[in-house]
C-alpha cells in the first residue's frame, strides 16, 4: 500500500505537465466570430472593428476575426446568443457596462454576465463634465451651488436612465443635496446640440466629443470623471479633486466568451490581448479616443464585475429605479 | 477652386467613383444600408490618405440615396427608410408600364437636389449650423406635428380609416424601452422587442409583402402593364419634367433644411416634401395613382438631405443619423476632428470633399440613367418568378440588418397586417407616417415639458415652434373647411 501516494503524485505530475503544453496548444483553427451588441457604426461595433483591424495589421492571430452584429435589447440579444453557445471556443464578444446594468433592470433578461465567461477587461472610458463657455459656472462647485439655489431649474442633457451620466448625476445629487433636471436624448449628437444651443446647462461628455468645441471656445469642461486627470486636459480636476467624495463610475469595455469554455482557451485569449494592448496600433487607438488602458485578466474581471453590478444595483435602487434581480 | 484641384486628380476621381458605385448598389439592396457598408469598409481605408477615404465614404452615403428608389419603384420594396414615400407614386407608375419614367424622374430629381444640397453646404454652412442649434425639443415637437398633420393629405377615401391606421403606427412606435424611465412597453416579455420594432421590418412587411400577398389572390397574375420597348419609351417625357418643376425645387429646399437639423432625418424630409407637393398641386386627387411629381419631391428631398446633414457633421461634429455617426467615427480614426475649426484647419479636405460631391452627383446621374432600361426588365418576369423573388429579397434584406430570426417572423406578421389592411381598404401610408414620427414626437414633447418643468406653454411661447404648430392646425382643418364649403355651395345650389 506504500505505492499509492506515489501513484497519485505521479498522476498529479503528469497532469501538471500535461496541462502545460495543452494550455499552449489551444489555437483558433477557423475564423473567430466577434460579436457586438450594437449595429454597424455603433460604439461597440466601431470598437470591435478597430480591434479586428489592428489584430490583422499586427499579425497576432493565425485566423481572421469576423465582426457579427447581434443587436436588440440593449445587449440582451447578444448575451443570449453567447450564452447559448456553451463551450464554443471560436466565439467572443465585446461587452460594455450595459451588459452588467441591463440584466439588473430588465425582467426580460434571460442571462446575466454571471452566465458568461469573463475574458479580459480592455479599456476604461473617462468622461468630462462640460458647460457652455458663456455659462456663469467656472467650476463644478459653482455649478452645484447654482443648482442648490434653484432646485430643479438647471438641466443636464444626457442618455437614458441607468447610463453612466445618470449615475454621475445621481451620486453628485445624493452627495451634495443639490437637484437638477435630467433630460434624455437618444444620440450623443443631439445632447451636444442641446448644450451648444443653450437649451440645457450641463452634460457629461466624452473627452473626444468635447475636444473640438473646447478648442473653438464653445464649451468649457469643469471636471473629469476618471481616476486621474487626462493628459489632454491637465488643468481640469477630477470630481474627487474638486472636493466631491463619490466613487468613480468607469465606462468599461472588454471581452467575454460563451460559458463552459476550457481554461486553456481563456488563457489563450488573456495572453493574446496582453500582447495586443502593447502594440503601436492599440496605443494609438487609445490615444486618439482618449481612453485609458484598463487591462485585467479573467479572474480579476470576474471580481470587478460582481462589485460593479453590486454598486450599480445600489445606485439604481437609491435613484428609485425598479430592479428585476 | 482649390477643392476641384483635389477632387479631380485621377486617384480621387477613382475613389469617388468606387464610392458612388458601391452606394448605388447598397441603396438598391433593401436592408443593407450605407451605415453598415461604411462600417464594414472602414478598416480597409486606414491605408488610404484621409481625403480620398472621406471622398469615397461620403460617396457611399449620398450614392445610396440614388439607389434606394429603385426597388421602391419596381417592387414596392423600400430600399432605405427614406424611400418609403417613393413607393406611393413610383410603384403605381411602374404598374402602368412607366417604370422607366419613374426611375428617370427619380435620378434627375436626385441629381438636382443632391447638387442643390452641396451648393447649400458650400455657401451657407456656418450660419446654417447656428440655425440648427436654435432648434430644440419644442421646435422638433412642432415639426413632428406638422409631419403628422400630413395624414389628412395621405388619407384615401376615408379619414377615419386613415386616422386609425396612423394610431396603429403610433402604437408600434411606442413599443420597446422608454428612454426616460427605462421601462419596457409592449414587449410581451420578448427581449428582442426592447429596442422597438425596426423600421425596415414594418416598411417592407406592410408594403412589399402586403402587396405580393394581395396580388397573389388574383388568379390571372399581376396587373402589371408590360414594359414598353425602346429607350425613348423608358425615359421621362418633357411633360413629366414640366410637371416636376416645382417638385425639384420643393424637394431640394425642404430636404436640405430638414437635413441640417440633427434630430429630424431624411424620412421626415421626404414625407413633408411629398405633403407640400400634394398640398400645392393642381391635381392633388391624382397623388398616389402614379404622378411623376410624387416621385420627384421625396426623392429630391432625401438626396438634398445628405448635403444638409453634412453641415452639422462638418461644422459642429454633430451627426444627425446612423450614417453620419459612422462617418464621424471614421474622421476621428484618421485623426481628423470635424468641428467648428475644421474648415480653417483642413481646407484641402473640406473643399476637396465638397467638390467631390459635385463630381459624384454627375457620376451618379451618368451611372444611373443607362441602368434604367436594365432594371426595368425585371418587370418582364412572370408573376410566378417575380413574387418569390420579392419575398426572397425582403427576407434577406431584413435579416441582413439585425441577423435575427425573430425579425423575419416580425416581417411575416407585418406582411399579414399589410395584406389585411389592403383587403379592408385601410391606407398603409398613414401607418408608416405614425410609426416614423411617433417616437421622435413623444420624445420631443416629454423633453420640452421636462425643460419647462411641466409648463406646456413652452410649446407656443417660442416663435418657430408656434408657427409650425399653427401650420399643422391649418393643414388638419383644411378638409373641414373644404367640406363646409361644399355644403355651402350645395345649400346655395339647392336654395336657388
Amino acid at each position: 500500500m506504500e505505492f499509492r501516494p506515489v501513484c497519485l503524485l505521479t498522476a498529479a505530475v503528469v497532469a501538471v505537465l500535461g496541462a502545460g503544453p495543452a494550455a499552449a496548444q489551444f489555437k483558433p483553427t477557423k475564423p473567430i466570430e466577434f460579436v457586438t451588441h450594437t449595429g454597424p457604426g455603433g460604439g461597440g461595433d466601431v470598437f470591435a472593428r478597430g480591434i479586428a483591424a489592428a489584430m490583422e495589421k499586427e499579425g497576432l492571430m493565425p485566423v481572421r476575426m469576423q465582426v457579427v452584429n447581434k443587436t436588440g435589447g440593449g445587449g440582451l440579444t447578444a448575451m443570449a446568443y453567447l450564452a447559448e453557445k456553451q463551450g464554443e471556443t471560436h466565439t467572443i464578444a465585446v461587452f460594455t457596462g450595459i451588459w452588467f446594468t441591463n440584466p439588473i433592470m430588465r425582467k426580460e433578461a434571460k442571462f446575466t454576465m454571471k452566465d458568461l465567461t469573463p475574458v479580459v477587461r480592455l479599456v476604461l472610458e473617462p468622461a468630462m463634465i462640460a458647460v457652455k463657455n458663456d455659462a456663469p459656472y467656472k467650476s463644478l462647485n459653482e455649478f452645484i451651488d447654482a443648482a442648490k439655489k434653484s432646485p430643479g431649474q438647471l438641466k443636464q442633457s444626457a442618455g437614458s436612465l441607468g447610463s453612466r451620466d445618470w449615475v454621475v448625476r445621481q451620486l453628485l445629487m445624493t452627495n451634495t443635496g443639490a437637484n437638477w433636471a435630467y433630460i434624455s436624448f437618444p444620440g450623443g449628437g443631439e445632447r451636444i446640440a442641446a448644450l451648444l444651443g443653450g437649451h440645457v446647462n450641463m452634460m457629461v461628455i466624452e473627452p473626444q466629443e468635447a475636444g473640438e468645441h473646447i478648442r473653438a471656445g464653445n464649451l468649457r469642461v469643469i471636471a473629469t470623471v476618471a481616476d486621474k486627470r487626462l493628459s489632454a486636459f491637465p488643468d481640469v480636476p477630477t470630481i474627487q479633486e474638486a472636493g466631491f467624495n463619490i466613487p468613480n463610475v468607469p465606462q468599461v469595455r472588454g471581452i467575454v466568451a460563451p460559458p463552459g469554455i476550457p481554461p486553456e482557451a481563456v488563457a489563450y485569449w488573456e495572453d493574446l490581448f496582453a500582447r495586443f494592448i502593447k502594440t503601436a496600433s492599440w496605443q494609438k487607438y487609445l490615444a486618439d479616443n482618449m481612453f485609458q488602458d484598463g487591462y485585467m485578466r479573467s479572474a480579476e474581471l470576474s471580481k470587478f464585475g460582481d462589485q460593479f453590478s453590486e454598486t450599480t444595483r445600489d445606485i439604481l435602487k437609491a435613484g428609485g429605479v425598479k430592479v428585476a434581480r | 477652386m482649390q477643392g476641384f484641384a483635389v477632387a479631380l486628380t485621377p486617384y480621387n476621381l477613382l475613389w469617388c467613383f468606387i464610392g458612388v458605385f458601391l452606394g448605388t448598389v447598397v441603396g438598391i439592396l433593401p436592408g443593407l444600408g450605407p451605415a453598415a457598408t461604411i462600417a464594414m469598409l472602414l478598416p480597409l481605408t486606414f491605408q488610404m490618405n484621409p481625403t480620398s477615404a472621406v471622398i469615397m465614404l461620403a460617396g457611399i452615403y449620398y450614392g445610396s440615396k440614388y439607389g434606394g428608389s429603385t426597388t421602391s419603384i419596381l417592387l414596392n420594396v423600400p430600399g432605405e427608410s427614406a424611400s418609403v414615400v417613393t413607393c406611393f407614386d413610383g410603384y403605381q407608375m411602374a404598374r402602368q408600364g412607366r417604370a422607366g419614367a419613374a426611375l428617370g424622374i427619380s435620378a434627375i430629381a436626385s441629381f438636382i437636389a443632391g447638387t442643390f444640397g452641396v451648393v447649400g453646404l458650400m455657401l451657407i454652412a456656418p450660419p446654417l449650423a447656428k440655425f440648427a442649434l436654435s432648434f430644440s425639443s419644442p421646435e422638433y415637437f412642432a415639426l413632428m406635428c406638422l409631419g403628422l398633420a400630413m395624414v389628412v393629405l395621405l388619407a384615401g377615401e376615408s379619414m377615419i380609416k386613415a386616422l386609425l391606421a396612423m394610431l396603429v403606427g403610433l402604437w408600434i412606435a411606442g413599443m420597446g424601452t422608454d428612454l426616460f424611465t427605462s421601462t419596457s412597453r409592449f414587449t410581451f416579455g420578448h427581449s428582442e422587442l426592447l429596442d422597438g420594432v425596426d423600421f425596415v421590418v414594418v416598411a417592407i412587411g406592410v408594403f412589399a409583402l402586403g402587396e405580393v400577398l394581395g396580388n397573389m389572390e388574383i388568379r390571372e397574375g399581376a396587373q402589371m402593364l408590360p414594359v414598353p420597348k425602346g429607350l425613348r419609351n423608358l425615359l421621362p417625357t418633357w411633360q413629366d419634367l414640366k410637371d416636376c418643376r416645382f417638385a425639384f425645387l420643393n424637394g431640394s429646399v425642404i430636404g436640405f433644411l430638414i437635413g441640417v437639423l440633427p434630430g429630424a432625418g431624411s424620412t421626415i424630409a421626404s414625407f413633408i416634401s411629398y405633403g407640400i407637393e400634394k398640398a400645392v398641386s393642381r391635381r392633388p386627387e391624382k397623388f398616389g395613382t402614379g404622378v411623376p411629381e410624387g416621385v420627384a419631391a421625396p426623392e429630391g428631398a432625401n438626396n438634398a438631405e445628405t448635403g444638409g446633414a453634412m453641415v452639422p457633421l462638418l461644422t459642429l461634429g454633430i451627426p444627425g443619423s446612423g450614417t453620419t455617426a459612422i462617418l464621424l467615427a471614421a474622421f476621428i480614426l484618421w485623426g481628423l476632428r470635424p468641428g467648428p475649426l475644421m474648415i480653417q484647419d483642413n481646407p484641402t479636405l473640406f473643399w476637396g470633399l465638397v467638390a467631390s460631391m459635385y463630381v459624384g452627383n454627375v457620376m451618379l446621374l451618368v451611372l444611373n440613367l443607362p441602368l434604367i432600361p436594365l432594371f426595368a426588365q425585371i418587370l418582364r418576369l412572370p408573376a410566378y418568378m417575380l413574387y418569390p423573388f420579392i419575398f426572397g429579397i425582403s427576407i434577406v434584406g431584413v435579416y441582413s440588418v439585425s441577423g435575427s430570426i425573430f425579425d423575419t417572423w416580425m416581417l411575416a406578421l407585418f406582411g399579414l397586417l399589410g395584406y389585411a389592411m389592403r383587403r379592408l381598404e385601410y391606407p398603409s401610408a398613414p401607418l408608416i407616417l405614425g410609426f416614423v414620427l411617433g417616437d421622435s414626437m413623444e420624445r420631443a414633447l416629454r423633453q420640452s415639458l421636462m425643460m419647462s418643468q411641466g409648463d406646456p406653454t413652452i410649446l407656443v411661447a417660442r416663435p418657430m415652434s408656434a408657427t409650425m404648430l399653427f401650420l399643422a392646425v391649418l393643414i388638419l382643418l383644411a378638409p373641414l373647411f373644404r367640406k363646409a364649403n361644399a355644403w355651402r355651395v350645395k345649400a346655395i345650389v339647392e336654395g336657388s
